[in-house]
């Protein structure tokens, strides 16, 4: 078997563009999901009673329908629903925003959930409203022991861009596709796409395994 | 708009194929990655450094790879690397075992590593032998906790199978994606793939939670 | 009274790191003997009883039991093990069998006995602590105490030359201690060879045959326990005992 690198060489501006188009919609995936997570994990603890039953139909339904559904779903089934057409960026960010938010929205019940129900009474009893007691109590608390799991799912962003090649997406993976079928060198070039995506990936989840480490004994009440 | 969801009533054989179809590669991958996980557990767990050192290597490796890459990757490369032809469901099927063997070991590792070392010393100093204190003490108290979590990785493999569909593996998310091509229905198509993933997906879900609470760990 | 050897230590020697537990320590013990090791936290007591069946590995020096020096590989050591019991400061049953089962399960793994006589074994010794009726419950339902008298049930299933005994009252509310350290008079009455490592020094003025104080990894001063705790030979050895509040 010989192995001819000019491939990846010719192409690499080709490549390395597409692996900024896969940092950017991670990024901009992470930012926008903790975001809206963490609005609906708050309204999943504390809304009222239909907000709550809505939510909880949301995240469960997201927990079981893949990724590659919603994102396909979003950028060929929304724009016969709507009349709205997003570009595959923006629907890929949509579709994996929407379907992240649902993962952050339960590493934020699990924070909050595990801390002390004595905490919110004695907060009560000192004559703190509902709102002041979640703001300055419950959250400082619980959001130190969500960190570990919110920086997993950096992690899961990146690897889920990487589905967005199947809308079309000019991220590392869709880059790496076009560049194999058009030299007929398959394996150099998801070879190369596998150590590239390594070695973004293996820094971040050894972080977050020591991130795990550190804030462990906070996690225990 | 002018819908037509009679398609999805015209199609449903096919569309029942593939659902059984991606149910036979959550189970058979399962049924695979179960073991071979325990197997890298024990390998990581195992005194010798090279052993120990080959296991972590594969799992770090695993985890930090998306999986739609491994899928292209194996389908690509290794008919021309090992000289053989596999089917694409052998393709994606071996595919998934390398992922979710990877995950499952690290399940396995984290569940018998949390039982207490003193219970290994009791058992040690009665007299059993290593495998036996294993066998008899630290693996049934370990199966409680990595049962929920085994549960959770089942609905995350379940859902993980749409991915082969990009090697043309004809389950459920292939097969609607060929109807919708066929037909151009496709609001109602991709809308029937979702609802059917989420058919089968929810009541699992559901499950998982319910197992979590029910072998929540206490200590 | 000489009675014969059953276990010597030689200069052992252990570290944990930078941590010298064990700074060359020789003892030997008797048949039929009980004996106490007190001493501060971190003197090197509970490391010296791990050493002895294998739990830790020696550093230096060696321990011979009957003459013949600890074995170092798997199945030597669990050869050796057969013949001495350990209890541990936890208790550490197997809280996903019963107290039958925890008591029936080496004699039935270990010496391949068949289950009926396993388990008549088991009853038997749960009658002597006292702990008949509860046979058929899991260890989570039992009190610290009677966890403890199970554990040296289990223990001495097994029929053991010795029996290791690491802080077993430690973990015990006051009101169980008792109860236990009664099973450990019983047993020490009937000749069984005991090393215990122990706070409890009211048990140990009152059963040891023979008390060993360590400090730093070091025997300080060995002796009867009428030497030790009325007129001890080292004055750090008063000084321990009165900081633990005994009145000589």
């Amino acid at each position: 078997m010989d192995i001819d690198l000019s491939p990846l060489v010719d192409s690499w501006q080709y490549l390395v563009d597409g692996l900024g188009v896969t940092l950017l919609l991670s990024a901009l995936t992470v930012v926008c999901s903790l975001a809206l997570g963490f609005a609906i994990g708050l309204a999943r603890c504390y809304g009222p009673a239909w907000l709550r039953w809505s939510v909880v139909f949301y995240i469960d339904s997201m927990r079981s329908i893949p990724v590659l559904v919603v994102l396909v779903w979003t950028y060929f089934a929304f724009p016969i629903l709507t009349g709205v057409t997003l570009p595959p960026f923006w629907a890929a960010l949509v579709a994996l925003t929407a379907h992240i938010a649902a993962y952050v929205a339960e590493i934020v019940r699990a924070g909050i959930g595990s801390v002390r129900p004595g905490q919110t009474r004695a907060a009560l009893a000192l004559g703190l409203s509902r709102a002041q007691t979640v703001r300055e109590i419950i959250l400082p608390q619980s959001v130190v022991r969500m960190l570990p799991a919110f920086g997993s799912i950096l992690s899961i962003a990146i690897k889920d861009t990487a589905i967005a090649a199947v809308i079309a997406v000019p991220e590392y993976m869709k880059q790496s596709e076009t560049v194999a079928g058009q030299s007929f060198r398959p394996f150099e070039v998801f070879t190369g796409a596998a150590i590239v995506y390594f070695l973004i990936l293996f820094p971040i989840t050894r972080l977050v395994d020591m991130v795990y480490v550190r804030l462990a004994h906070l996690g225990k009440s | 708009m002018r819908l037509d969801w009679s398609v999805v009533w015209q199609n449903a054989p096919a569309l029942a194929e593939g659902t059984l179809l991606t149910i036979v590669l959550t189970v058979v991958t399962m049924a695979i990655a179960v073991p071979a996980g325990i197997v890298i557990a024990m390998m990581r767990f195992s005194g010798l450094r090279f052993l120990a050192g080959a296991a972590a290597a594969y799992v770090e490796f695993f985890r930090n790879l998306p999986l739609i890459l491994v899928v292209y990757w194996a389908y690509y490369v290794m008919p021309v690397a090992l000289d053989v032809q596999f089917t694409g469901f052998t393709t994606g099927l071996m595919a998934l075992c390398l992922n979710v063997s990877a995950y499952n070991s690290e399940t396995f590792r984290a569940g018998i590593g949390s039982i207490r070392k003193g219970q290994t010393e009791a058992a040690l100093a009665l007299g059993l032998s290593r495998w036996q204190a294993m066998r008899e003490i630290v693996l049934p108290q370990a199966a409680r906790r990595v049962l929920p979590v085994l549960a959770s990785t089942w609905v995350s493999l379940f859902k993980d199978t749409s991915l082969v569909s990009v090697i043309a593996v004809g389950e459920l998310a292939y097969t609607a994606m060929r109807i919708r091509s066929q037909t151009f229905r496709v609001l109602e198509m991709l809308t029937a793939m979702a609802a059917i993933y989420w058919a089968l997906g929810y009541p699992q879900a559901k499950l998982v939670d319910w197992l979590h609470r029910r072998l929540g760990v206490t200590e | 009274m000489s009675a014969p050897l059953i276990l010597l230590y030689r200069d052992v020697r252990k570290r944990f790191g930078d941590f010298e537990a064990l700074a060359g320590v020789s003892m030997e013990v008797r048949r039929g003997q009980v004996m106490c090791l007190i001493g501060p936290s971190g003197s090197g007591k509970s490391t010296l009883l791990r050493c002895t069946n294998g739990l830790e590995t020696l550093d230096g020096g060696e321990i011979l039991v009957d003459g013949v020096r600890l074995a170092r590989d798997e199945r030597g050591l669990r050869e050796m093990r057969r013949r001495m019991g350990m209890v541990f400061q936890n208790f550490e049953l197997f809280p996903h069998k019963t107290v039958l089962a925890n008591v029936a399960l080496a004699p039935r793994i270990v010496l391949r006995m068949d289950e009926a006589a396993a388990h008549e074994r088991a009853r038997g010794l749960l009658d002597k602590v006292g702990l008949t009726d509860k046979a058929e419950s899991y260890p989570a339902n039992l009190s610290g105490g009677q966890q403890q008298r199970v554990a040296i049930a289990r223990a001495l299933a097994m029929e053991p030359e010795v029996m290791l005994f690491d802080e077993p009252t430690s973990a015990l509310d006051p009101e169980t201690i008792g109860e236990v350290l009664t099973v450990m008079k019983r047993l020490a009455e009937e000749g069984m060879t005991m090393i215990v490592v122990t706070h409890e020094m009211t048990f140990a003025r009152r059963v040891a045959d023979w008390v060993v104080v360590f400090e730093r990894g070091l025997i300080l001063e060995q002796g009867p326990p009428a030497q030790i705790f009325d007129a001890p030979k080292v004055e750090r050895t008063r000084e321990f005992l009165s900081h633990l509040g005994w009145e000589g």
